[in-house]
């Protein structure tokens, strides 16, 4: 009786809340009446007795209340097992989620990253533009200017110029569209959208894991068993009456096993 | 409609009854139930070595040949031994014996899980257990079972629910060889008695020792663990003419070198022959003489042993000359025997005893 003496206290206490005597105060509350846990558990314990005693008059008490003991505690058990199993999926859940608030945050540094790379590259090209743009502006000016001092220059030599000038931006735009291409796969740039993808592998995957964990609270439920309820030898069996004994045996054997053991 | 009284959370069982049946063995604990499913697992347990092997292999506890896979990252216990749970064998109760008595009751919670068995169904399970396992060996196989959460237990030898699962129930003798133990049963219309029991430890762990004792001396440089050994002996293993010449790759210096293994393979497996037929000796001598000639036509191979080749014949060669004449039958499915039989017995067991023993 003692183990279930010191189960009844913890369910008390567990059952109890915690307040203080100011919050008590300033429900209205003057004076309390304190009744001790030892008490309340006599109390309960004696509930049960009076309880028994007045319905199974002629009963055996004693294992009946062995029984509830039994019962009470395996069922005290399995809710302790259901608290820590969920308590589980919980810290699990949790800790996905926190990768997952990870990974977000470190893929919106990358996106953030790659952004002002691509915006000082922009700049960068911008300014690089404007030099050329002066640089051609000055090379039409000054074969414009030989064309117009050279008056006996003929239309051919005059086209030849001007087409030498042409071919001269043409192939200097070709070499920078080049260089362009080449800035494409430039390797920072290249490392940030390898970073990138990889996050977002990572992401996806913590995310189907998250799935998974919160979908396994449902998805084990187990095969249905052929029987809805116990079978027992059957009567068709030629063996039935030899089998029957045979149950029997094993039944006492068993009952025995645990009695000795001390499971019953 | 079958019921029980549940509270709170806990799911109610008022959906069906799970019939559960479990060959606990020291090599493969295999399990049969009533929802169709079939499983074994090697009775092996691992636990991760440190944080850094438990956070590769994001397990706290691993089963069978996954344990086996990964033995290098976890600790590895082997929790039956003989027959037996090994925490009580040597008498000790120290943090090792410990370890293994919650590895031992991981295996049974694990075996039930494989069965998958409904929240809302009754669960009802037969163990096997071994014949001559202690009062307090048993004990804890049940209280392991009532942990994976089985609403009722019981345990039957293993021996007779191999019997009773072919119903065969008068006049048989079972030779259950499994991989710690080697169990022969008499069966004659009720339960066994002591007297109807033999057992040795002469099965398929000797086997696997005899064996590699034998490789270790014919084979000068071959790297070969007690698992490799173990899986020679079950894909090679006869008694008598060998069915073929068995080459296996053994590492030598890192290098695999193919060795042939035929002699050593039959030698070591022939170790079986010698004590089973003295049990059955013993057992048919000391029967009652006018059934003595029945009991030894109805002689029952079974167990993981049992899928030596050639022990059936090289049996019934032994009696032959010892017994005058007998007949050996090997069972159709040894790694399921146990289970279906204790499947049987669950199936056939009255709903009030399973009540009682709730």
């Amino acid at each position: 009786m003692g183990g279930l003496r010191e189960t009844l206290k913890e369910a008390v206490r567990q059952l109890a809340f915690r307040t203080s005597l100011a919050s008590l105060k300033k429900k209205g509350v003057q004076k309390v009446n304190v009744l001790g846990i030892d008490r309340i558990v006599a109390l309960i314990e004696a509930a049960v007795q009076r309880s028994l005693k007045s319905r199974l008059l002629g009963a055996d008490r004693e294992a009946v209340a062995a029984a509830t003991k039994a019962e009470f505690l395996r069922l005290l058990r399995t809710n302790e097992d259901l608290q820590r199993q969920k308590s589980e999926w919980e810290q699990q859940k949790e800790q996905a989620e926190e990768e997952i608030d990870q990974l977000r945050r470190d893929l919106a540094q990358q996106n953030r990253s790659l952004q002002q790379r691509l915006e000082q590259d922009a700049l960068e090209n911008r300014n690089r533009y404007d030099g050329e743009n002066a640089l051609i502006a000055r090379k039409v000016a000054d074969v414009m200017q030989a064309i117009a001092g050279n008056q006996g220059m003929s239309a051919k030599a005059a086209e030849e110029k001007v087409m030498e000038l042409v071919m001269d931006v043409v192939s200097g735009e070709r070499e920078d569209a080049e260089h362009a291409r080449r800035a494409l796969q430039d390797r920072d740039v290249e490392n940030l959208q390898r970073r990138i993808k990889k996050l977002s592998e990572t992401l996806q995957q913590t995310e189907q894991r998250l799935q998974h964990v919160a979908a396994t609270k449902n998805i084990e439920s187990g095969i249905s068993s052929l029987y809805r309820e116990v079978q027992g030898v059957s009567l068709g069996d030629v063996l039935a009456h030899k089998k029957s004994e045979l149950m029997a045996e094993i039944f006492k054997a068993n009952l025995e096993l645990q009695k000795r053991t001390g499971k019953r | 409609m079958t019921e029980t009284k549940q509270t709170g959370d806990s799911p109610k069982k008022d959906h069906g009854v799970l019939y559960i049946g479990m060959d606990l063995g020291t090599s493969r604990t295999s399990v049969s139930a009533s929802n169709g499913v079939r499983e074994t697992v090697h009775s092996l347990v691992g636990y991760p070595k440190d944080v850094v092997s438990r956070k590769l292999l994001q397990k706290d506890v691993l089963f069978g040949k996954e344990a086996l896979q990964h033995r290098t990252s976890v600790k590895l216990y082997k929790p039956l031994e003989k027959g037996v749970l090994k925490y009580m064998s040597d008498g000790h109760n120290d943090a090792e014996a410990k370890i293994n008595l919650k590895a031992a009751q991981e295996l049974i919670g694990e075996a039930i899980r494989l069965a998958k068995p409904r929240k809302d169904e009754l669960v009802y399970c037969v163990i096997g257990a071994p014949a001559e396992a202690s009062m307090k060996n048993k004990g804890a196989i049940v209280e392991a079972a009532r942990l994976a959460k089985v609403d009722s237990v019981m345990l039957v030898s293993e021996p007779f629910a191999v019997a009773y699962g072919l119903d065969w129930l008068d006049d048989v003798l079972v030779v259950d060889i499994g991989a710690g133990t080697t169990d022969l049963c008499r069966m004659h219309g009720t339960m066994p008695e002591d007297g109807d029991q033999v057992m040795f430890d002469t099965a398929g762990d000797a086997v696997d020792a005899e064996l590699e004792r034998r490789i270790k001396q014919s084979c000068p440089g071959a790297d070969c663990t007690i698992y490799r050994v173990k899986e020679i002996k079950e894909r090679h293993g006869y008694v008598g003419d060998p069915p073929e010449r068995c080459i296996v790759d053994l590492p030598v210096n890192g290098k695999p070198t193919p060795f042939d293994l035929t002699e050593q393979i039959g030698q070591a497996c022939s170790i079986l022959v010698d004590p089973i037929v003295k049990g059955i000796h013993k057992l048919v001598a000391s029967f009652d003489p006018d059934f003595q000639h029945k009991i030894k036509e109805r002689v029952l191979l079974a167990g993981g042993g049992s899928m030596v080749k050639g022990l059936d014949s090289a049996i019934e060669k032994a009696m032959k000359e010892r017994l005058g004449g007998g007949k050996v039958v090997r069972i159709e499915e040894p790694v399921y025997g146990g289970a279906n039989g204790a499947l049987k017995v669950a199936h056939d067991m009255p709903a009030d005893f399973w009540e009682q023993l709730k």
